[in-house]
């Protein structure tokens, strides 16, 4: 095992990128070779020394037995893991856009906020981020329509905008509240989300399962409601409780699946009419 | 400056070199007979000498490539690389950015490439952007296939005016020769339809696809113009059109060639992407290959050349002036959708096509473009292309020549299943033994192009003509292309030297030189009072109905920097 640490000398207002600096290149590398590495920023390359002092301890004979930890202040750090298939990286504070973007095996711990496009296109590994991600959690880059297709992402805040847009493939699980947009165009995969959604998860989606357990504010007019389901497993994992099932987006021919947690939107199924306890047959009220 | 390029085994098929080891020479850009001692030697000792690539198709400038940058920003991030010295930074895998493009072509030894379809109304922008791709001569094909003064004319069998209006258009644009694309098709599509089969005609105009073909053919002659009509003909794509394709072929079978082009070229008629127009069958269930059908036509006519458009199966842009054939392929395969209309001239659709060997569809469209290069026995009539970038993109033209050196790997890839079952249940692909020499190979990517393009300085190391010459890493008498596929891709893939007008841009693999591009257009003499009358018949109709002033439309000198211009004598 090998344990690569940098510790931050200072910090740079263009952005450092890490996209060379990941376990699959630099397993073998000893502190000489960071020494006489130039980090690209902006249209150059400095000596990554200016700005880290590396350590190095430990040997590996490939990415899977590297763990680096990155210690400081991260917000202008770029790329961090991204197209890693193996090892494990730390970081140690916030970072700034595409942490984890396509990687496919490895795992990746931010403990603080990720900015835009964290786990962009990943197929692998996992991505856990304890603070809150900005727009593009888990979505393809812009332009492609294919998006993450494997691995798991954890946000343990908030997620921004277009969360697991063009998903196609993986799980994203945010723990805190989610913009709108969630799953928008997403084909696969599963977006499970702890809090409260602002408006329109699953525009034009055409397959996959979305999972609200809070409040949704608005859905858009594409999903049509199925019914109740009680405990719906999905994807092997069950999760326990009443749910309100809507299928879309109808626009598309889309067969997604969304479910709402019910206690949580009462205030929807209302709007069909008096419900009894168990909130059965649902389509009886839409039909009236 | 005088080089002599020493010991390299020739290949130069339009002076019947097949082979033979022997000294190119050059002076101020153009190939001699002699140098004098002070000559500077490149050793190229066992390598191949070939005169630098033409390309008779592709699409590198223009405004579909800027709507495809544009809209497929994901391309863009494939084939990056940084700026060095010499180079800009590169970007683009199926469309490039322009420096990419020309910098590209220039490392796999080509010299000149055509852009295949300028529409005559975007020719400034068209010509701007080739004065911004590196390395390569770039002559412009105007499209007339829809223009509705030349469907006006061709309803009247009005060749004259026909004749003085290309004459005129060639002019204001700056082009090289007629390109047909989907006639009366692209019109058809301003009213969301589509033309079937060259009998069919396009709405309001009372004129048929044949009528506009035959019309621009034997205005074409008349006017001497080096290159014949270039055509895309109708249905491209389309199962169970290989019909369409002989019978446009066959249409200008009676159509003389002009006493003065007949010199310089063989056909009237030069078929781009033949590959797309060999399909029977009525619909992609039960689709097959026509390959030989359409490749038995060529075979017992001389009128007639064309170029393959061979599938790369590789993840790709489609973008063609043919908009009804790229809806249509949008609804197959739902992917995003440009649409384009260029007001009173042409259409155009651009879609990202992934080709995949997995798909059904695609490997017979994969086996078609090898089939009709194998079937069609004289390689002067045939030519190596992608369709740049609708079939794959040009970067991939070593590999192809892998697959036509070597029945080895094409039956490999068929019997190892790396393509679907249909390319052997539903093409004669299987069958085919034949494999192609360097000879042949330097015919079809350099001579064949050359003569058909009337280009009399071009495609040959003859003493008087341009230097413009590739050598390339590969021992013809070392290697066995059947078995050494691999190799024949790698030693074609990138140039030891590219050599243009005399300047070294590539050594070593390495791009050593940035060179200006420069256009080449056809100016057409002894047209100018009937070129008068024409215009002035159209003006009311032009002001009337375009949306830019005349003064705006024509191409003026300074768009184009560092002309090539071809006098010909139309008369």
């Amino acid at each position: 095992m090998k344990t690569i640490t940098f510790d931050q000398i200072k910090t740079s207002s263009i952005a450092l990128e890490f996209d060379e600096l990941i376990p699959d290149e630099i397993y073998s590398w000893t502190e000489a070779d960071f020494a006489k590495y130039q980090v690209p920023i902006g249209n150059s390359r400095f000596p990554l020394t200016d700005f880290f002092e590396v350590t190095v301890e430990g040997e590996a004979n490939g990415p899977d037995e590297v763990e680096m930890i990155i210690n400081g202040d991260l917000n202008r750090v770029k790329y961090i893991g991204c197209k890693m298939s193996g090892g494990n990286i730390v970081c140690n504070s916030s970072v700034d856009l595409h942490v984890g973007a396509e990687m496919s095996g490895g795992s990746i711990l931010v403990k603080g906020n990720a900015a835009a496009h964290a786990g962009r296109e990943m197929s692998g590994g996992y991505l856990e981020i304890e603070g809150n991600t900005k727009e593009f959690t888990g979505a393809s880059y812009i332009g492609e329509w294919r998006g993450m297709t494997g691995g798991q992402i954890v946000v343990g805040g908030n997620a921004g905008k277009q969360c697991g847009e063009c998903l196609t493939g993986g799980k994203i699980h945010v723990k805190g509240n989610c913009d709108i947009l969630a799953g928008i165009h997403m084909t696969k995969g599963v977006i499970e989300i702890d809090g409260d959604v602002n408006r329109w998860p699953g525009g034009q989606m055409k397959n996959g399962n979305i999972i609200i357990h809070g409040f949704l504010g608005r859905l858009l007019e594409g999903f049509v409601l199925n019914g109740i389901v009680v405990d719906p497993e999905v994807e092997g994992v069950t999760y326990e409780g009443k749910y309100i099932q809507y299928t879309g987006d109808i626009g598309l021919n889309g067969k997604g699946n969304l479910y709402l947690d019910a206690e949580a939107n009462k205030e929807k199924l209302a709007t069909y009419g008096e419900l009894d306890d168990e909130y059965t047959s649902i389509r009886e009220y839409r039909n009236l | 400056m005088e080089y002599i390029l020493k010991n390299g085994i020739v290949y130069d098929p339009a002076n019947e070199v097949n082979g033979e080891k022997m000294d190119v020479m050059f002076k101020d850009g153009i190939i001699v007979d002699d140098v004098s001692a002070d000559a500077e030697v490149l050793d190229v000792t066992d390598k191949i000498v070939m005169p630098a690539g033409i390309d008779p198709h592709a699409h590198v400038a223009g405004p579909k490539l800027v709507v495809g940058r544009l809209y497929r920003p994901e391309d863009s991030r494939r084939g990056v690389t940084q700026k060095t010295k010499v180079l800009r930074s590169e970007s683009g895998f199926s469309i490039p950015s322009c420096p990419a493009t020309g910098y590209r072509y220039s490392r796999l030894g080509y010299g000149t490439v055509v852009e295949a379809a300028m529409p005559p109304l975007e020719a400034k922008h068209t010509h701007e952007e080739i004065a911004t791709i590196p390395q390569i001569d770039i002559p412009a094909m105007p499209l007339f296939g829809n223009n509705w003064f030349v469907m006006e004319y061709a309803k009247d069998n009005n060749i004259e005016d026909i004749a003085a209006f290309v004459a005129a258009w060639l002019k204001l644009t700056k082009g090289y020769g007629i390109k047909i694309v989907n006639p009366c098709g692209s019109e058809a599509w301003g009213w969301g339809m589509n033309v079937h089969g060259i009998n069919d005609k396009a709405p309001y105009f009372d004129v048929t696809s044949k009528e506009v073909v035959v019309a621009l053919a034997k205005a074409n002659e008349m006017l001497n113009l080096p290159h014949s009509i270039h055509i895309h003909p109708n249905d491209l794509g389309h199962p169970g059109n290989v019909p369409t394709t002989i019978e446009t072929m066959d249409c200008v079978k009676d159509v003389k060639k002009g006493s003065k082009a007949a010199e310089i070229r063989d056909q009237v008629m030069h078929v781009c992407h033949l590959q797309f127009h060999s399909y029977t069958g009525n619909s992609w269930k039960d689709a097959a290959s026509g390959a030989e059908e359409v490749a038995d036509y060529i075979n017992k006519h001389d009128h007639i050349t064309c170029d393959i458009g061979q599938v790369t199966l590789d993840e790709t842009t489609t973008m063609t002036a043919d908009a009804p054939m790229e809806y249509d392929l949008f609804k197959l395969s739902g992917l995003k959708w440009a649409n384009k209309d260029i007001e009173c001239e042409t259409a155009a659709g651009i879609i990202p096509c992934i080709y995949s060997a997995k798909n059904p569809v695609n490997t017979l469209q994969w086996a078609i473009g090898l089939e009709l290069f194998l079937h069609i026995d004289d390689p002067w009539k045939v030519c190596l292309t992608t369709d740049h970038p609708n079939a794959g993109p040009f970067t991939r033209y070593p590999r192809i020549i892998s697959w036509l050196m070597s029945n080895t790997r094409r039956m490999e890839m068929i019997e190892n299943r790396e393509v679907h079952k249909w390319a052997e249940k539903r093409t004669t692909l299987a069958t085919l033994d034949r494999e192609y020499d360097f000879y042949d190979i330097a015919t079809i990517s350099r001579a064949a192009p050359a003569r058909i393009y009337g280009f009399t300085d071009k495609g040959a190391l003859t003493p008087g003509y341009r230097a413009d010459i590739a050598v390339y890493d590969i021992n013809p008498n070392d290697i066995d292309p059947s078995r050494q596929y691999a190799e024949i891709e790698k030693g074609f893939n990138v140039a030891d030297y590219t050599i243009k007008d005399g300047q070294i841009l590539v050594k070593d693999k390495e791009i050593v030189k940035v060179k200006e591009s420069q256009n080449v257009w056809v100016n057409v003499q002894g047209w100018e009072k009937n070129e008068e009358k024409v215009i002035n018949n159209i003006m009311p109709f032009f002001t009337q109905y375009y949306s830019v002033k005349w003064e705006n439309y024509p191409v003026h000198d300074h768009y184009v920097s560092n002309p090539i211009r071809i006098d010909v004598d139309g008369k």
